[in-house]
């Protein structure tokens, strides 16, 4: 798939010329390339091509030469004593130097595009300098996925051809088949019986008013055929309308059966996903998708794909009847019409440019709205009222033009083709006149009335033809961002006979464990550590130095990019992940509950506690007391649109939920850091329950919260900078814990 | 005080400093509105070494050494012409001619150009590289109609 996305979209080799590689391994005796990148700029800046290789003992640089061959710049990777790269707006510069107040080995210029890829090979070499050494892994794989990355993050999948989208979504239509064929069906009835009244009207014309009128028709047989013919009408109708009911409620019916089929899929699917996907993509785009877009596919599936299928039809029938009651005026009638469908197209399509333009002044409004009203106590404290009443009435000003310009231009098209249509069947009278009164090739009454009628019929599926393109459109877009999450494999698989650890003991071991959220900055490099079952092990150190990522990783929310994380000695990655996460318990900063009751809320990872159990961990928790004054004890409905809670109140209920859990590993992210002090006290004597006999990760700011930790481990810069007892480390000469720790009691 | 700056051999804009040589980063702190003025010289671990508020203050050869860095620091992609503007799923597909050669690339659908001082408007791609479309008023024709959606 990425090796797809360069191809299609980044416009540059998806992987190492093959030439180039062949032209590298020679020159360094069969060693293999274990990285490489793509330089896009030249030292003028220019967009260019070159390449940067990486081996076990030398990096290249290759230009593109003379006959095929490749200019190659290749230096001992011994030689290099400092890696530099200088970051800039859109051009990033990354020297690898010898000697002091030598020029640089190899100079490489890129765009943001190759970041990820040239970060790889960073790493690695400064990984070499520190005396480390990183796997080598697969060299296309790793740039094909860096390269790709953005884009593939932004859409989960290369955008395939429409008719394709069509036909997977129809695929959903498949187990409501009888009910799509009878839908079909009765739409089908509905057009044909629909051909039926015009040609009744000018057979009566024709064969029975007029004989009727010039009296060679007797009286009594005139009416009995007149009668027959109303009659007939009055049962095309009765067909016409009960076919409408079949349809109508059978299509709305297989509608929603796939939306609702594409909704449960769709959950289900989102909820097994990583959490990388989640950080890649907006809350509010994921609900759109489930409802706005399954709602949109409903739409299409239960009216589109009947109207527009049956409108072609529609238009061929009736193309076909005007051509066989008269040809002239066929000809006359139908002609125009591929025209009008052509126009329909180009309005819609001109349309479309007015709805970007007034979308995206649109999205300045809804700006405004999600600044301010977040933010009224700012605007309120800083009197920047009115101010920001006139940004928001420029604003929407400007939007109302916008939408007052596509209404300008529908209101005015639309009249327009009614006008041309009109005028089509205006130049039928002009045709048609001369020949009704008997100049030129006859034409009869009844023939011309039954004509006009069947014109009428023109506009509905002429308007849904015109409109095709753009109804089939925002399906497939629909559809396409449906099944863009449906595709997106989760990052953090089982394999295909995970182990279950009966039960987990708490070992957790790192070796050598690097990682990187978004495949270019390393948030961890080379972390290795063993902690025995019961540890209480605290992490601290500064913003930013990898604390969470390690909790993250020990959770399996991510899995690590190089090296291993192993519990009780088994790799994670190994595990029956819903197996081994029933046994981990987290206490977050800002701990999330859900709208429901309290105990719904303390049961959530073990609904069939008892009642007995539950009061029992909120006791622990130190929960129990402010539950029971709240109005509803146990039975308040707390989470978004609920009782409002303090942050130590939902703490105390997080940890309750923890308690009941009942994990072997436990995880605690700050989880004292929001609350006064003595509130911080009754959790800390909570959380002292809590963590007795489980093996502990805890995560905090303030110090003095970890006394009782068996070690500490001071993460800075993604690396393990310090690890030992409060005591050890407050021992160490100029060491970071002891610094941060002095800091914080001159600061008390 | 101005500070004294040189180009080292390996290519590296250095303070001097004093005995010190200590090689930075250039960091622009108003890249659009004053991208002239405010420098900020940074060392490897992104501590600020000297503030440049005035590049025509300081001594020819440092101003010398500066600008070379400076224009490295704060290139962007330079928009002269576009070919072709397509929206698929969620992404923007771009193709446009540069001061610097063709490129294609993507923007999120919710990404709208930004508008800059001086009427040019700035993008910003899905991989997080910025196109400056330069004077888009006195752009062909075809790149107008294009970007009629995208300019007030």
């Amino acid at each position: 798939m990425n090796q797809d996305i360069i191809s299609r979209y980044i416009g540059q080799p998806a992987v190492l010329p093959p030439t180039l590689r062949a032209q590298l391994e020679r020159a360094w005796g069969s060693d293999p390339v274990q990285l490489y990148a793509y330089g896009d700029l030249d030292a003028g800046l220019r967009l260019s091509g070159h390449w940067i290789a990486l081996g076990s003992r030398h990096v290249a640089l290759a230009r593109p030469g003379k006959n095929g061959d490749w200019d190659v710049q290749s230096v001992e990777r011994s030689r290099i004593q400092a890696v530099k790269e200088a970051p800039g707006l859109s051009a990033n510069t990354l020297r690898l130097l010898g000697a002091p107040d030598d020029p640089p080995m190899l100079v490489a210029r890129y765009t943001q595009r190759q970041r990820g890829a040239f970060e790889n090979i960073r790493f690695v070499l400064e990984e070499a300098l520190e005396g480390r050494a990183v796997p080598a892994d697969d060299a296309d794989r790793m740039y094909a996925d860096a390269v790709a990355r953005p884009v593939r993050d932004a859409q989960a999948l290369v955008s395939g051809r429409s008719s394709t989208v069509v036909l997977r979504l129809l695929s959903y239509l498949r187990p409501y088949r009888k009910s799509l064929f009878l839908g079909m069906g009765s739409a089908a009835m509905i057009t044909g019986v629909s051909l039926v009244p015009p040609y009744l009207a000018g057979y009566v014309i024709d064969n029975v008013v007029r004989p009727a009128q010039a009296g060679t028709l007797d009286r009594a047989t005139a009416f009995r055929m007149a009668w027959i013919a109303v009659a007939a009408m009055g049962l095309v109708y009765i067909v016409r309308q009960a076919s409408a009911v079949v349809r109508l409620r059978l299509m709305s019916v297989v509608g929603e059966w796939v939306a609702r089929d594409l909704r449960t899929e769709l959950y289900e699917h989102i909820q097994r996903l990583s959490l990388a996907f989640f950080s890649r993509k907006k809350t509010g785009s994921l609900i759109t998708r489930v409802t706005s877009d399954t709602d949109r596919l409903w739409d299409f599936l239960a009216f589109g794909v009947v109207d527009v299928s049956l409108s072609l039809v529609m238009l061929l029938g009736l193309s076909t009847v005007l051509l066989l009651l008269d040809w002239r005026l066929g000809l006359v009638m139908t002609l125009p019409v591929p025209v009008f469908c052509y126009l329909i197209y180009r309005h819609g399509e001109g349309l479309q440019q007015l709805f970007v333009r007034a979308w995206r002044k649109w999205s300045r409004v809804t700006d405004v709205l999600s600044d301010t009203i977040p933010g009224i106590r700012v605007v309120k404290a800083f009197n920047q009222e009115d101010r920001e009443i006139a940004r928001f009435d420029d604003r929407n000003e400007a939007v109302t033009d916008e939408f007052n310009r596509i209404h300008r231009k529908w209101t005015t098209f639309w009249p327009l083709l009614m006008f041309a249509v009109h005028a089509t069947t205006l130049t039928v009278w002009i045709f048609a006149v001369p020949r009704l009164l008997g100049t030129g090739e006859p034409l009869s009454a009844g023939v011309f009335v039954s004509f006009l009628l069947y014109t009428t019929m023109f506009i509905a599926p002429i308007e849904v033809i015109g409109q095709m393109a753009r109804t089939i459109n925002r399906a497939t877009s629909s559809a396409h961002r449906v099944f863009e999450v449906l595709d997106s494999e989760p990052e953090v698989r089982d394999t295909q006979e995970p182990v279950k650890l009966e039960p987990v003991e708490g070992g957790v071991v790192f070796d050598n464990v690097t990682f990187a959220y978004d495949g270019v900055r390393q948030v961890l490099k080379g972390v290795s550590f063993a902690v025995q079952p019961g540890e209480l092990i605290g992490l601290v150190g500064p913003s930013g130095g990898g604390k969470s990522t390690v909790v993250n990783l020990i959770a399996r929310f991510y899995d690590a990019t190089g090296g291993s994380v192993r519990i009780d000695g088994i790799d994670v990655r190994r595990l029956d992940t819903g197996h081994y996460r029933e046994q981990l318990g987290m206490v977050l900063q800002d701990p999330y509950l859900f709208h429901g009751t309290v105990l719904e809320n303390i049961r959530y990872g073990l609904p069939e506690a008892s009642l007995r159990e539950a009061v029992a961990a909120a006791q622990a928790a130190n929960a129990h007391d402010f539950i029971c004054r709240l109005g509803q004890g146990y039975d308040t409905v707390v989470g978004e649109r609920g009782h409002t809670l303090s942050g130590g109140e939902r703490q105390r209920i997080s940890i309750a939920r923890a308690i009941l859990h009942n994990p072997r590993i436990l995880i605690l992210d700050e989880a004292t850091s929001s609350v006064d002090t003595e509130t911080e006290r009754e959790i800390q004597e909570a959380l002292e329950r809590l963590i007795a006999g489980r093996t502990v990760f805890a995560i905090a700011h303030r110090l003095s919260t970890l006394r009782k930790a068996s070690r500490l481990f001071v993460l800075e810069n993604g690396r393990l900078a310090e690890a030992g007892t409060h005591q050890e480390l407050l021992h160490i000469e100029g060491g970071i814990y002891r610094k941060l720790y002095e800091l914080q009691v001159q600061l008390a | 005080m101005l500070p004294q700056l040189i180009r080292s051999p390996d290519g590296r804009l250095v303070v001097l400093q004093q005995e010190r040589r200590i090689p930075v980063q250039v960091k622009l702190c108003f890249p659009w509105s004053e991208p002239q003025r405010f420098i900020s010289l940074r060392d490897d671990d992104e501590n600020e070494v000297a503030l440049v508020e005035d590049p025509s203050t300081l001594e020819p050869a440092s101003r010398g050494a500066l600008d070379q860095a400076l224009a490295e620091a704060g290139f962007v992609l330079g928009v002269t012409r576009v070919v072709s503007i397509d929206e698929e799923v969620e992404i923007r597909q771009w193709v446009v001619e540069t001061q610097q050669g063709s490129r294609s690339f993507q923007t999120h659908l919710d990404d709208w150009p930004r508008l800059l001082p001086g009427g040019d408007l700035l993008v910003r791609d899905v991989a997080g590289d910025l196109y400056r479309l330069i004077g888009p008023d006195a752009m062909d024709k075809r790149s107008k109609d294009l970007l009629w959606s995208f300019v007030d």
